[in-house]
């Protein structure tokens, strides 16, 4: 397990530094005057051309890609073109921001979907089966920001259950930012339920179809006991796979919903990095969301692996 | 008439306020716009009421545009704004309506925002100019401090100005330059100008909304959260760029303190957005809302709506210098594609007036009506495009900025040229980056502007003259100028009126300017819309000025 732990971190490492390259590449191919941008449009040349000497955008192409692979080491960025701050200081409140949404919605997503793929996986072609892969695939059928605006309407806006934006004001507590939250987190649940419901129902279909599975009922493996210990750990680990990659892309893809619910997290704030051309600020917003994915397609790999010890070893071999 | 009352009131006053005075005894001007053109002037309240009662009007005082009454407002609480994100908040170089709206809230004007829309005293206690209009002296407020402590005195003011002359105002350029104001006595600032101007005063108040008073040592490129240190009502507390600002009840403030404890401001991208959190009870008021998006909120009784009839316009500007607009043929067969009655009616329900390509409202004391408005001829507009060699047709791109109705005044605009033989592709930007990019990028610098598109749309905000329109839009070098319209008529014309003083004057001088304008069509201007904003019913004393600014320091919760 050691072996395929440190195979699969330094696999992530080398991604890493591929990404940082491809940003460093893309990075240097738009034109843009940094001193001018931060010194604004009526400064004096010879600030604006301090300001440029002071970033370091005149140095020599590869003395900045390794000040850059420093910069990824140490993810230290320095100064946002736009903000006029430290890049950490701008990033990390949006990060956690977005960490809040994206957990919350899984953490509503994931057991109902899952228990729902088994349930209708149990009653295969039953009224009950059809009725939550029907419902699933209209519920993800609806992009998460139409499902936002009609729940942001009816809940948020006729009922007044619910707050519309999704920022809580700075002492609403743990509890009073759930609330906030709880209107795009729905609008994310809504989407994952019908496409994590019908993975997990696949997956345990196949897995009570195994020769495993026989084997165990046969040997007198009570139904509860089957279904823990031999259909879930195999039916799981393609929805393992599946969350893993979608937390990363939550992190810089909810732009929709950040919009609606005027929730500034990464997803908006690498957008108008890329369009004010603000570079520092983009290429620590790339490298942290690859850094994002790595982590989670990692940890999900890590439980497939304890989950199947089969994929490990088939690891451990390649 | 009271002859006797009116014959001692003119005779205390110089020749620029007697012509006033006389214009209004005469019948030439009307009620409004004696009292609109006295505040400019500088004649006190008193004053003016005593010239309306010895002219036999003694009906109270104007309009109350732009701001509610009603209930008694109660002392404490906190009133959530909803604004717009801002671009800049730097006081000389911000060029964006949420930013103006942020700094107000901190940095005064020598002019302020008076109850019926107009200018007031503000930093200034009074104001004067001399005979023709060249030097204008400002009696400075005692007792105003800092926020850090200091006492505001008119070295402040001059190294203000001094600023804006150096970055090139877009309302004083051309107009005061560096040193120009005279600050040997603290209390007083004396502003020498390059040639008389009757509009002083509104280039020096919020309706020019660079023009707000900072430190003598305060530096350009500095914003407000760098430096919070105003002499406003409130305290800027807390500024983020990205989610809002909250501010605090300034309690050494010089005026009457506000009854509100605090502000919070939280920042949007989109004005749907702001209007939802309306809706939801998540903001009490919103800074600006576009009539069509915000329907729902005009017919809503527990929202107070704050309808200005302002001078608020899109210009379409056609570079003139380059490119597929040079020809003024061009220009003109364009703006004959705009169904001008249409748009009014599709984007504000009827809330604005037709536009005639120049930047004259048709509610400025000044506006000469006899200029013909030009109307929509597919037909004329395509025989133009064939005299200027584009007989099959023209193929352009239209930017565009993300804000209010833009977008859709833009694809209006795509659909009613088509007929004409003019294919536009739309690009629509946010306001983050169409400003710098689009309209007005950095480089080149000189002259400024000039690295703007070929075509697009920008926004421009209230102002009760229209000497920054004419000045930092059209003027040759002007900062704003992204049409690169250069006319040595214009530019004249413009001289022209400046240094007119009397309406009537001024009245020949905006025929001139209108017709000039209307001609060479270095923007098409479709339409002039009032001001959209509101609040919550639960709130009195909020008051607008048309421009990005939302005062609240005279406002309180009813409930």
């Amino acid at each position: 397990m050691t072996r395929y732990i440190l195979r699969r971190v330094a696999l992530s490492l080398v991604t890493l530094y591929l990404l940082a390259t491809m940003v460093f590449i893309i990075v240097n191919v738009l034109p843009d005057d940094p001193g001018r941008r931060i010194a604004g449009p009526f400064a004096p040349q010879e600030i604006v051309d301090s300001l440029n000497e002071r970033l370091g955008v005149n140095d020599p192409l590869l003395d900045q890609y390794a000040r850059l692979l420093r910069n990824v080491v140490t993810f230290d960025f320095g100064e946002s073109f736009k903000f006029g701050q430290p890049v950490k200081e701008v990033m990390l409140p949006a990060l956690g921001r977005s960490a809040k949404l994206v957990v919350l919605g899984f953490v509503l997503t994931v057991p109902i979907s899952i228990a729902a793929g088994i349930f209708a996986a149990r009653r295969r072609n039953s009224f009950a089966d059809r009725s939550v892969v029907t419902l699933g695939l209209a519920s993800s059928s609806i992009p998460e920001f139409v499902s936002g605006v009609t729940l942001q309407f009816v809940i948020g806006v006729q009922l007044g259950w619910l707050p519309v934006l999704a920022l809580a004001p700075s002492d609403a507590g743990l509890i009073g930012e759930l609330r906030y939250l709880l209107l795009p987190a729905l609008a994310l649940v809504a989407v994952y339920f019908g496409y994590i419901a019908r993975i997990t129902r696949a997956g345990t279909i196949m897995a009570l179809d195994s020769d495993y599975t026989r084997t165990a009922v046969m040997k007198g493996l009570s139904g509860r006991r089957v279904l823990t210990r031999h259909v879930m750990r195999n039916a799981l680990q393609p929805t393992v796979a599946v969350i893993g990659t979608q937390i990363g892309y939550l992190f810089s893809g909810l732009i929709g919903l950040e919009l609606i619910f005027n929730y500034p997290g990464l997803g908006s704030l690498l957008v108008n990095a890329a369009s004010d051309k603000d570079f520092p600020l983009l290429t620590a917003g790339v490298i942290l969301v690859g850094v994002i994915y790595m982590l989670t397609t990692l940890t999900a790999d890590l439980i497939i692996a304890w989950m199947n010890p089969r994929s490990r070893l088939a690891g451990d071999r390649a | 008439m009271d002859w006797k009352r009116f014959d001692r009131a003119r005779r205390s006053v110089g020749p620029i306020e007697l012509d006033l005075i006389e214009s209004y005894a005469q019948g030439k001007i009307s009620r409004r716009t004696f009292l609109h053109r006295g505040a400019i002037v500088g004649l006190s309240a008193p004053f003016l009421a005593t010239i309306l009662a010895a002219c036999g009007s003694d009906e109270p005082g104007g309009q109350t545009d732009g701001q509610t009454g009603g209930g008694t407002p109660r002392k404490g609480g906190t009133i959530k704004v909803a604004n717009q994100k801002p671009v800049s908040t730097d006081p000389v170089a911000m060029q964006d309506l949420p930013g103006y709206g942020i700094v107000a809230q901190c940095f005064e004007f020598l002019a302020t925002l008076g109850p019926d829309g107009d200018i007031a005293p503000g930093l200034a206690e009074s104001w004067e100019p001399n005979d023709d209009g060249s030097v204008w002296t400002f009696q400075l407020r005692q007792g105003v401090k800092w926020q850090d402590g200091s006492d505001f005195t008119s070295a402040d003011v001059a190294a203000t100005m001094d600023r804006l002359a150096e970055a090139g105002n877009s309302g004083l350029q051309g107009v005061l330059e560096k040193g120009g104001v005279d600050a040997s006595d603290p209390a007083v600032a004396v502003f020498n100008l390059t040639g008389p101007n009757g509009n002083l005063p509104y280039l020096v108040s919020l309706y020019n909304a660079q023009t707000p008073i900072t430190p003598v040592d305060y530096e350009t490129g500095t914003t407000l959260q760098d430096s919070p240190n105003g002499t406003g009502p409130w305290i800027l507390d807390q500024f983020d760029a990205n989610t809002g600002c909250t501010f605090s009840r300034n309690p050494d403030y010089w005026g009457e303190a506000p009854l509100l404890d605090a502000q919070e401001m939280t920042f949007f991208d989109d004005p749907g957005t702001m209007i939802t959190a309306i809706q939801g009870g998540q903001a009490d008021a919103i800074v600006q809302f576009p009539a069509i998006a915000g329907a729902a909120l005009l017919n809503d009784p527990n929202f107070t709506v704050l309808d200005v009839q302002a001078a608020t316009h899109q210009q379409v500007w056609m570079r003139c210098d380059t490119g597929q607009f040079a020809d003024p043929r061009v220009r003109q067969a364009l703006a004959m594609t705009f169904d001008r009655e249409g748009m009014v009616q599709t984007l504000f329900n009827g809330r604005g007036v037709i536009g005639n390509d120049h930047v004259i409202a048709p509610f400025f004391p000044y506006f000469d009506d006899s200029v013909p408005q030009r109307t929509k001829d597919d037909e004329g507009a395509r025989q133009l495009l064939s005299a200027a060699g584009f007989a099959d047709g023209l193929k352009a791109t239209l930017q565009a900025v993300k804000f209010q109705e833009i977008p859709d005044f833009a694809a209006l605009i795509q659909a009613g040229a088509r007929a004409a033989g003019f294919e536009l592709e739309l690009a629509v930007e946010p306001v983050d980056t169409f400003y710098g990019t689009q309209w007005c990028p950095p480089k080149p610098a000189d002259p400024p502007c000039s690295g703007a598109a070929e075509l697009g749309i920008v926004n421009y905000g209230h102002r009760p003259t229209p000497d920054v329109y004419l000045n930092a839009a059209l003027s040759t070098g002007g900062v704003w100028n992204s049409s690169q319209y250069s006319s040595s008529e214009f530019d004249a014309a413009f001289k022209g009126f400046q240094s007119s003083i009397g309406v009537e004057e001024q009245t020949v001088a905006a025929g001139q300017l209108e017709t000039i304008l209307n001609e060479d069509v270095p923007v098409g201007v479709a339409y002039f819309y009032n001001y959209l904003a509101g609040h919550s019913s639960k709130l009195t004393g909020v008051q607008v000025s048309a421009l990005g600014q939302m005062y609240v320091d005279k406002a309180g919760f009813t409930e």
